[in-house]
């Protein structure tokens, strides 16, 4: 325990450079984050090992796997392309289901000091309200339901689009627990009037966007490289999509808090993602360049950006742009 | 000190620029195949542009259609590669039946980190089964950077006997097989503690084979304060060390991007502050 603790203090909060103090923190809902990094659901994000690693790799935020009820064995390789410009994947929600996965979460929840976000998934009401259960018994700070996987028929993009359905999942999320509720959407969910009606059956954030449809062909072969011929483009190329969809609900919805993600692979990125409305950043592709140390690279480079232009606090940047 | 922190150590990443690796696929040509035993073939492959592995590093090998597996390298040089491929499952038997001289093959790679590579040292290679595979390249490039080598190559029976005179040609070779028809009669574990009790020393040993195998060498290296390295396998995905599919649990070191090839101590290290901090053994096998 006192390991963790040390770990923990060494990744600062609040920076002081002779008698000017920056600070680092933002808050989602009622999480409160040491820096506005988040690791993004489906990244490193299935056992307790890994997400202690991101914790200790500098994270504010960790976001699981997306979980289902039964475990998924996901679909044979290939499940994942680099496209020089961004990445394609269809894992096919490969997890080790609800029953397996609330013993790691268990551990994680005694073991990790900061936020924890379990991603959860299904095709039907009982599905959901199962997996979430079981996650809320087993500690996790809060839920993330994922209605936008791009690859899974049934799960995902479907749920995301049968705005009856999210609305009572989370109207009975909200009942049995105080715990935050965010929906991770993609750009098929922005619409304003769907996320409206998500907001009023007590929505308390939104995570965007997930990864986009995408295909890869390979001439070579005369065939898609991916087994499930269609997945989720990640990266990069995603950026700019990513950065509209979080600009234009943090228009429509100031007081939501947003979690930005897509193509995020640098502090400037980040920058771009909390000036368009996002109080946190996702990091997930930038791993496959950048590895683990990627967090500290974007932390280190937000508090030099906030010292060399007189900010003092990340939150003064959240849709700083909207405000101009 | 963090045992991540250690594994992610300077000397690690300097010698495999890790930032810069690409992914694409890259297209080969088979133009001869051996087969070794009644399991095990040798696929050698002309490939369209380099990918100068490390020894230790792998592949990905696509077969469209069919699926995608890693494969480590068993031998490159100048856009060739070779491939030892065991016939275990539906990808590899597809590979065995179907791909033949002249066959196009798609490699993504190299991937992971490899062995280190010293020069002017005792070394010792301890190998079993398609394990052999990076052991061979390995001892190639030893041998070229003036290492004195050992090898020691064990087997089930004598018909899964392969790849002695290739050893051969670049270090001194030893075979043990459990039935006794080639070679020591034993285990190559059995044959490493004998050569040990002989009071000959190494300053390396590097192994690659069946994790039991791989404990009990690490054990008897610690003992006597010998550097280590082995590589292991676990269920490679994305290859790239984003999906955490081949994790080594509960350690949260992924078999693709932080290995296949890790320190055998640092294992150890890892061993002993996970039971100190939770009093859990740490599983190998998944
Ligand atoms: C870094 C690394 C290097 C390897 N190098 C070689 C090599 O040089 N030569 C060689 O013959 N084999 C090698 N392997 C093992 C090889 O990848 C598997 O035997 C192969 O993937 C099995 O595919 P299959 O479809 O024929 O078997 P399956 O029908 O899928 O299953 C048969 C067995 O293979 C294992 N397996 C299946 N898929 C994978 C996977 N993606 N990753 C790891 N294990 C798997 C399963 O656990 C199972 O026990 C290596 C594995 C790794 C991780
Ligand atoms: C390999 C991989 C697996 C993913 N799995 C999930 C998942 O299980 N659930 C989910 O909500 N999003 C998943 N995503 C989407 C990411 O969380 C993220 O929204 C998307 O990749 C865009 O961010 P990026 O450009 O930083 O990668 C996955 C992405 C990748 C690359
Ligand atoms: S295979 Fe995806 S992390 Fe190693």
């Amino acid at each position: 325990m006192s390991k963790t603790l040390n770990n923990f203090s060494s990744i600062r909060e609040k920076v002081s450079h002779g008698k000017i103090t920056v600070d680092l923190t933002t808050s989602i809902s009622k999480l409160s984050l040491r820096n506005p990094t988040v690791l993004a659901s489906g990244i490193l994000g299935s056992s307790y090992s890994l997400l202690k690693r991101v914790e200790d790799a500098g994270a504010g935020a960790l976001t699981t796997k997306t979980i289902t009820r039964d475990p998924r064995e996901g679909y044979v390789n290939p499940v994942f392309v680099d496209l020089g410009y961004g990445y394609l994947n269809a894992i096919g929600l490969r997890n080790p289901g609800a029953e397996e996965f609330s013993k790691e979460l268990s551990r994680a929840t005694k073991n990790i000091q900061i936020p924890i976000i379990t991603s959860i998934g299904g095709s039907k009401f009982e599905e959901f309200i199962f997996v979430a259960e079981k996650m809320l018994e087993a500690g996790c700070d809060a839920l993330e339901l994922n209605l936008s996987c791009p690859h899974v028929d049934g799960y995902g993009l479907d749920v995301g689009l049968d705005a009856k359905l999210t609305c009572e999942i989370i109207k009975q999320l909200k009942s049995v627990s105080s715990k935050p509720i965010f929906a991770k959407i993609s750009l098929h969910q922005s619409q304003k009037n769907l996320l409206e009606k998500y907001i009023n059956a007590g929505l308390d954030g939104i995570t965007a966007i997930n990864a986009l449809k995408g295909l890869a062909i390979s001439i070579e072969a005369l065939s898609p490289i991916l087994s499930n011929v269609i997945g989720g483009l990640s990266g990069p190329c995603i950026k700019p999509v990513a950065l509209a969809i979080v600009y234009e609900i943090h228009r429509e919805f100031p007081d939501i808090p947003i979690i930005g993600v897509g193509g995020i692979q640098s502090p400037e990125d980040a920058i771009e993602m909390i000036l368009v409305g996002a109080s946190a950043v996702g990091i997930g592709s930038a791993i496959v360049r950048k590895d683990l140390k990627i967090f500290m690279e974007i932390i280190d480079g937000i508090e030099r950006f906030l010292l060399d232009n007189g900010f003092k606090s990340v939150k003064e940047l959240i849709g700083y742009i909207n405000r101009r | 000190m963090n045992i991540h922190d250690n594994l992610l150590g300077r000397e690690w990443v300097d010698r495999q620029h890790f930032d810069c690796f690409s992914s694409k696929y890259v297209i080969g040509e088979v133009y001869e195949i051996r087969q070794l035993t009644q399991t095990i073939r040798e696929y050698n492959a002309r490939l369209k542009e380099d990918m100068e592995p490390v020894p230790g590093q792998f592949a990905m090998l696509w077969i469209p259609r069919v699926g995608e597996i890693p494969l480590s390298f068993a031998d490159y040089s100048k856009q060739t590669a070779r491939l030892i491929i065991s016939r275990v499952g539906r990808v590899t038997s597809y590979i065995h039946e179907n791909i033949s001289k002249g066959s196009k093959i798609l490699l993504r790679g190299p991937l992971g980190r490899g062995f280190t590579i010293h020069s002017k040292r005792s070394c010792l290679l301890i190998g079993g089964g398609y394990g052999l595979a990076p052991l061979y390249y390995l001892a190639k490039i030893l041998k070229e950077n003036n290492c004195r080598l050992k090898t020691l190559l064990g087997f089930k029976h004598s018909e899964d006997v392969f790849y002695v005179n290739e050893f051969g040609q670049v270090s001194e070779v030893h075979v043990s097989t459990e039935d006794g028809g080639k070679g020591f009669k034993g285990t190559v574990i059995d044959m490493l503690e004998k050569i040990f009790k002989e009071e000959e020393s190494f300053d390396v040993v590097y192994a690659c084979g069946r994790e039991e195998m791989l404990m009990r060498v690490v054990q008897e290296c610690v003992k006597r304060n010998i550097d280590v390295e082995i590589s292991l396998e676990r269920q490679i995905k994305c290859g790239l060390g984003i999906c955490g599919s081949c994790s080594i649990e509960p350690l949260g070191l992924r078999v693709c991007r932080d290995g296949p090839v890790f320190k055998g101590d640092i294992l150890l290290q890892i061993k002993e502050s996970e039971i100190e901090s939770d009093g859990e053994k740490i599983c190998l096998r998944h």
